[in-house]
């Protein structure tokens, strides 16, 4: 099980839910970080992903090794929370 | 059909769905509203996000029933609930190949191998890209397909909007929360509802569109999208676009290409074909919504379609319990139902 999981969303992105959902459907807790609530934190996100959209998932493990995961992606998604 | 209980996936191998529909769209969600009602044994398949393009548009004015319109992530939470509400259930996961065994369906997914009496394939679309140099380079990073995932990444800054449709009007619009300012580069003619280029006319201090431009290279510097060289048709000249970010919806191309090697027939780009009763060449297997052919692309009819293949879908189960019916009423449920 995950350390600590935190995605990262905006209020009208679609696929933000689904990531919650899956989490939720899997039992796992998680942090959210909404970019519309805290846009000084943009940059931390893009400096993490690489991109420039939600929903991004930053997986944290327990020996506090980090997945990126970029949008709605249960291939990685799927594995990284395993 | 009722014999059948909703079983979870793990015992599929030994008890088939009665349906399981690929897809969570409105197609899907509508069919399945139906079908749970009448307790058909549904599980829906969904790779994306439920409610699919609908999902990621900002605002619906033109699905019947919202005198004001509705955001398009809040109807399809709709659809989805009221689904649910009857029994449907919706497994977060990826079909990739479906097998005709006959009376039995065979569907590969990611949650494991799944049976089914019937299936509905609703796989919807997703939008096309332009195909220009610069757009693979800066795919999320300045170039983007979904407006409301991505918009708020573009407070105050410049953006392009590839596209003269009815998508990229309503997402132009909706960037303007956003952007300080949007050149809409619309290669033609914009073929947009009178309604919304009314509606564009009102955004014009913000939105400043191109009529006649093509879009030819999306240009960027240190990882960061630049600007959009384009070409005025009329005088031929190149034409240069300063800009943060590229939001593009230039059409659809439809999600078949898991069917790749399937006995399922497409037109040639690439749309499933059907009948007059929604079902595809392969007894069994219908389609309905933005991924069959001939279909207008309209949340409101996807909803139809959903609700028409749902009761063919009934008419086939039961055909396969009790046999054919006479050939004056096939087509015609109301007159026995």
């Amino acid at each position: 099980m995950p350390k600590n999981i935190t995605i990262y969303t905006t209020n009208t992105c679609s696929y933000c839910p689904m990531v919650k959902r899956y989490l939720k459907s899997k039992g796992l807790p998680y942090d959210e970080v909404n970019l519309e609530k805290h846009p000084e934190r943009q940059d931390e996100v893009f400096k993490m992903s690489g991109a420039l959209t939600v929903p991004v998932t930053i997986v944290t493990q327990q020996d506090d090794s980090q997945e990126v995961v970029v949008g709605y992606n249960l291939s990685r998604l799927a594995p990284a929370i395993a | 059909m009722t014999e059948t209980p909703s079983v979870d996936r793990r015992d599929s191998e030994k008890v088939p769905h009665d349906l399981v529909i690929v897809g969570a769209g409105p197609a899907a969600l509508s069919a399945a509203l139906y079908t749970s009602r009448e307790d058909i044994d549904t599980v829906l398949f969904e790779k994306g996000a439920i409610g699919g393009l609908a999902a990621v548009t900002d605002w619906v004015d033109n699905y019947p029933g919202f005198e004001k319109g509705i955001a398009g992530l809040d109807l399809s939470e709709q659809m989805r609930k009221q689904a649910e509400r009857f029994g449907a259930k919706i497994e977060l996961g990826e079909v990739s190949k479906i097998e005709d065994q006959g009376k039995l369906k065979k569907l590969t997914t990611t949650e494991g191998d799944v049976y089914a009496k019937a299936v509905l394939v609703a796989t919807g679309s997703e939008y096309k890209q332009i195909g220009v140099p610069g757009e693979k380079e800066y795919y999320a990073r300045g170039v983007h397909y979904c407006a409301t995932c991505d918009g708020a990444f573009y407070r105050d800054k410049k953006l392009v909007v590839v596209g003269g449709g009815n998508s990229a009007a309503q997402e132009s619009m909706f960037l303007t929360k956003f952007a300080s300012h949007i050149d809409m580069l619309v290669r033609s003619k914009l073929r947009a509802s009178d309604v919304l280029i009314k509606e564009l006319e009102k955004h014009k201090d913000k939105i400043t569109v191109h009529l006649g431009t093509t879009t030819d290279e999306i240009v960027g510097k240190d990882s960061k999208v630049t600007k959009v060289i384009g070409t005025d048709a009329a005088s031929g000249k190149k034409v240069e676009f300063p800009t943060d970010g590229v939001f593009v919806f230039v059409g659809l191309l439809p999600n078949t290409k898991f069917l790749a090697g399937s006995a399922i027939e497409v037109d040639d780009f690439g749309f499933i074909k059907s009948d007059l009763h929604l079902m595809t060449n392969v007894a069994g297997i219908f389609v309905a919504g933005d991924v069959r052919s001939g279909a207008t692309l309209q949340i409101a009819s996807a909803s139809g379609e959903g609700a028409t293949a749902a009761l063919m879908i009934r008419e086939y189960l039961e055909m396969q319990e009790r046999g054919p019916l006479p050939e004056a009423v096939v087509g015609h449920p109301q007159l026995y139902g």
